[in-house]
């Protein structure tokens, strides 16, 4: 592996390592949203009854 | 960190500037290391990856200080807030500090011509990651509660406050090695180009922002989590 | 502070009493420390390496893994009956609990160190006796700061499902400087040099000791919680 091999790994290695952590924190964020939406409307039509 | 999310759960002002400027900066940083600094002449374009290193040691190194801090505050003030300020920063700590641990190899191969040294900075961030993660492990084994908080508190304490001890005595252990005569992980200040020491303080400014905005996410996912057990209890109560 | 000082003596006091009865966790970690340097002089290859090279680094190994097996032994017995409910209930002062604890641990660990001592002497082929005083202290030192966080983690990791393993996980990295500086010195004492050259290491884990010494104290009660 050439010089610009070793820079373009661990180029690779850093921006997918904080991308893939970077989505993982969205996918969790945006499910737990949903999660807490459904909850809540569950709740409101609870207390309707 | 304060709460940004309105009535809506719809992300605020502030939030949408963060990730902006984040990215800005991550961009500038990318021109910075592969276009405005000049290639090293010792190491060639290898040492650009110190751009990434050292800035991410950095990093690390404050993500465990404010696990540290948090830690004594929840102690302190049992307060579940600096439990998830702990939390959240001790994760993302070990995230940098892999980074470290991944970089530096991938730079030590073409100069050193080996992939793993024994080195005071390289071993030193192994122990580290080692204590954090099982600060992590720690957590996943204990359920949510005051326990949790407080065990991984002691550990965070404990962590952090090894630090000095744990660079020393790797220092000392390995001081009769010699080291090669180029620019190393320490390398800063002495013999570098003004257009490097700028190249890296954009780098560590936009990881900075980087640190901030995932603690933000990080952090927001927690109190959503208590906030969904939260509601969960009461409605447990209130059939 | 009589008192405080009497609740620390019961607490090593039963513990040693309980231990001459059964003698069960002195036995294991003795032939546990030997079976550690049998495995690792067998995984040597000993036409390449000297066999005195690595004499100090075994050695510590064993005492790092016996070391574990008496921590965890010690508090695993505590909860199996339900001592250390009964301890939190009594008037004693946490600290108190800790001091005992931590006590007895580093006791036993010293007097099964004292007769691995022998075994390492004729094992390594190692000349203890001319540098006994020294080399006493520095295994004292060292031992002392394995038991002072060691202490503190098992209590911790005693109420884990996964204590055992949980242990050493926690315990090995943050006792890594009192390795590097205890085989170090240990090494440079058995090839003849002398301790006050060797005042930084000293001087670094007497501070790991104090240091973690005061961090115990001060959390000791956030873990020792109901």
């Amino acid at each position: 592996m050439g010089q610009l091999g070793y820079l373009f790994a661990a180029n690779a290695f850093v921006w997918a390592g904080i991308l893939i952590y970077v989505i993982s924190l969205m996918r969790r964020n945006e499910a737990l949203r949903r999660d807490l939406e459904l909850l809540k409307e569950t709740l409101e039509k609870d207390s309707d009854k | 960190m304060s709460e940004d999310l309105d009535e809506k759960g719809e992300d605020s002002g502030i939030n949408w500037f963060l990730w902006g400027l984040t990215l800005l900066a991550c961009l500038a940083m990318v021109y910075a290391i592969f276009i405005y600094v000049p290639t090293e002449k010792q190491e060639g374009l290898v040492q650009r990856i110190m751009y990434y290193h050292i800035p991410s040691a950095w990093l690390s190194f404050f993500a465990f200080f404010i696990v540290f801090a948090s830690s004594i505050l929840y102690l302190w003030k049992r307060e579940r807030e600096w439990d998830i300020y702990a939390q959240s920063s001790a994760e993302i700590g070990v995230v940098f500090c892999s980074l470290v641990l991944i970089t530096g190899p991938i730079w030590a191969k073409p100069i050193w011509g080996t992939w793993w040294v024994w080195d005071a900075r390289l071993t030193s961030t192994l122990v580290l990651w080692l204590i954090y993660v099982s600060y992590i492990m720690l957590r996943l084994q204990t359920g949510a509660g005051s326990m949790r908080a407080r065990y991984s508190a002691v550990i965070g304490i404990a962590g952090f406050l090894n630090i000095p001890i744990i660079h020393f005595s790797v220092l000392w252990w390995r001081t009769f090695h010699p080291k090669p005569k180029m620019i190393t992980p320490e390398g800063f200040g002495s013999g570098m180009d003004d257009s490097m020491v700028m190249t890296l303080m954009v780098s560590l400014g936009a990881f900075t922002l980087l640190y901030f905005l995932l603690m933000g996410q990080r952090i927001r996912i927690e109190k959503m989590k208590d906030e969904i057990d939260q509601i969960k209890k009461e409605r447990l109560y209130s059939h | 502070m009589k008192s405080y000082l009497a609740q620390i003596k019961a607490i090593i006091w039963k513990d040693v009493l309980s231990e001459l009865k059964t003698k069960e966790l002195f036995g294991s970690m003795f032939i546990f420390s030997v079976l550690s340097i049998l495995i690792f002089i067998f995984s040597i290859n000993l036409s390449i390496v000297n066999a005195n090279d690595v004499g100090p680094g075994v050695l510590w190994v064993a005492f790092i893994f016996s070391g574990t097996l008496g921590l965890n032994r010690s508090f695993t017995l505590e909860k199996e009956n339900g001592c250390l409910q009964g301890m939190m209930l009594s008037p004693a002062d946490r600290t108190a609990i800790y001091f005992g604890k931590m006590i007895s641990n580093l006791l036993f660990l010293s007097a099964m160190e004292a007769l691995i001592l022998p075994v390492f002497m004729i094992f390594f082929n190692v000349d203890i006796i001319s540098v006994l005083f020294p080399l006493l202290l520095v295994i004292f030192l060292g031992s002392i700061g394995f038991c002072v966080l060691g202490t503190l983690l098992s209590s911790l990791a005693s109420n884990l499902k996964t204590r055992e393993i949980m242990l050493p996980i926690l315990l090995y990295p943050l006792v890594t400087p009192v390795v590097i500086g205890s085989v170090n010195m240990t090494g440079r004492l058995l090839a003849g040099e002398k301790l006050s050259e060797m005042t930084k290491w000293i001087g670094l884990i007497s501070c790991f000791d104090i240091v973690f010494l005061a961090v115990s104290i001060m959390t000791i009660d956030h873990i020792l919680e109901e």
